[in-house]
């Protein structure tokens, strides 16, 4: 994946983890991290095979190939495991976000890179785009915090915008622009177009900077996302 | 919830007990308001995927037959709890304009209503932004198709839209996340100070970014002036 930063070793890469099955003489510390990652990797794919109120402790299990006893030293129970795997996959993406938004260069080409990062993560993985987005709104009440510190996370990552504090007043640029990212990936995910959510950079883009840079600045910024 | 043996079997197909007990159908309206009701109640306290029938039912004080003869099932109740609600909010978002006054002002009281309507009742913006879309996350383009034709008649007053360039099916989905957001931080009640942000958002796509800022510092004003209902420190 171009422009993707290598994986960490603190977060895993949910959307690829894989664990051999059966022996593999690791300590047991190991055992038990790969473990929850083996499970948290497996409650994503059970998820979007399933669906969230369909999947049981059973699926996720035999996904995993992990003991029941085990899953119950790692979590709580089925909604604690759901939202741990949110939780990881988040981190991974605010991470992969923040350090494009860090990188070199004038802030509306670090927006784009991050945007492009942003994108790029989603289309990655449909199954862990629907997870992340859709798939765990039956679990009602706990999904919603959960969306809405990541709603947080992201607006206070996005700061202030070109210039030190934007308008004062309402409306609030920073809020209005992490609308336009969010609404317009959740738009494609939930259509089913996930794979192809890179090519909606120009238009998201624009759609992003035109509460900060209005009209004119944002559509050059669009044309420079076109050109490549 | 023990539902009685009787009930069971009336909602059974072809349930021959059925037909003597019936009462007259002069009711069936305000059951089936009462079951829709009893469906949007339950929904904001345990989401859709959690509420049953006997949640339902009992919470509107009919039988399980009763339900059965109003509704096919439980996602047929759902699809008009999110009529309903629908209905509310167009009938709340055309009371609250004057007829004569100039779009914009018509454009922002409506706006206001609504968000005050689902402040107060905040059932109506959780079925509809939260239920509704775990339930069908393309939900929104229903709401888009509902909404997107009274704005751009209020407008421009049956005038050509201008081409700009925000999306305005995006507008949708935006505002629908920022409902989203405040009510999934439990602040449905500072619904109302999203005003100005859905007022940039409303025109954006038709007017562009400068009329939709001055319109949305406008409502801002009015927000301060506390011309418009809701509590809250801001929405931040």
């Amino acid at each position: 994946m171009p422009g993707m930063a290598p994986d960490s070793p603190e977060i895993p890469d949910l959307r690829k983890w894989r664990l051999p099955r059966g022996r593999h003489g690791l300590p047991r510390e190991l055992i038990a991290r790969s473990q929850r990652e083996r499970l948290l990797a497996a409650v994503v794919r059970t998820t979007a095979a399933n669906g969230c109120e369909a999947t049981t402790v059973a699926d996720i299990l035999e996904e995993a190939g992990v003991g029941r006893e085990s899953f119950y030293e790692l979590f709580e129970d089925r909604q604690d495991c759901m939202l741990s795997a949110h939780r990881v996959l988040t981190d991974d993406l605010a991470e992969r976000v923040e350090a494009a938004y860090l990188g070199e260069g004038a802030w509306a080409e670090r927006l784009r890179a991050a945007l492009d990062a942003a994108l790029r993560w989603f289309a990655a993985d449909p199954a862990a785009a629907r997870f992340v987005l859709i798939d765990l709104a039956p679990l009602g009440t706990p999904f919603r915090a959960r969306f809405h510190d990541e709603f947080r996370r992201f607006l206070s990552l996005l700061g202030e915008g070109p210039e030190g504090p934007p308008r004062a007043q309402a409306p609030r640029a920073g809020i209005l622009a992490l609308s336009a990212a969010v609404a317009g990936i959740h738009e494609e995910v939930a259509h089913g177009r996930t794979e192809r959510l890179p090519e909606k950079l120009p238009q998201l883009l624009y759609e992003v900077l035109v509460p900060f840079l209005g009209e004119a600045g944002a559509q050059r910024e669009r044309q420079r996302a076109e050109a490549g | 919830m023990s539902i009685p043996a009787k009930e069971k079997q009336a909602a059974a197909p072809g349930g021959s007990v059925l037909a003597p007990k019936t009462p007259p159908d002069v009711g069936a309206r305000s059951q089936r308001r009462r079951i829709i009701e009893s469906m949007l109640e339950r929904c904001a306290e345990k989401t859709y995927a959690h509420t049953t029938i006997g949640d339902i039912v009992s919470g509107a004080r009919i039988s399980r037959s009763t339900f059965y003869k109003r509704f096919a099932d439980k996602r047929a109740c759902f699809e008009a709890t999110v009529e309903h609600c629908l209905e509310d909010l167009t009938r709340t978002a055309r009371e609250a304009q004057e007829p004569g006054r100039p779009p914009a002002e018509r454009l922002r009281a409506a706006i206001a209503a609504v968000l005050a309507r689902m402040a107060e009742r905040p059932a109506i913006g959780k079925l509809l932004s939260a239920d509704a879309v775990a339930l069908d996350p393309t939900v929104t383009d229903r709401y888009r198709r509902l909404v997107g034709p009274v704005v751009e008649r209020l407008w421009f007053e049956g005038a050509r839209p201008r081409d700009a360039g925000s999306d305005p099916g995006l507008a949708l989905g935006r505002a629908r996340l920022l409902i989203f957001d405040l009510i999934a931080a439990g602040r449905a009640s500072e619904l109302p100070r999203l005003l100005p942000e859905l007022t940039y958002l409303t025109l954006l796509p038709y007017a562009g970014h400068e009329e939709a800022l001055r319109e949305a510092d406008a409502a801002a004003r009015s927000l301060e002036r506390g011309a418009v209902a809701g509590a809250g420190d801001g929405a931040r």
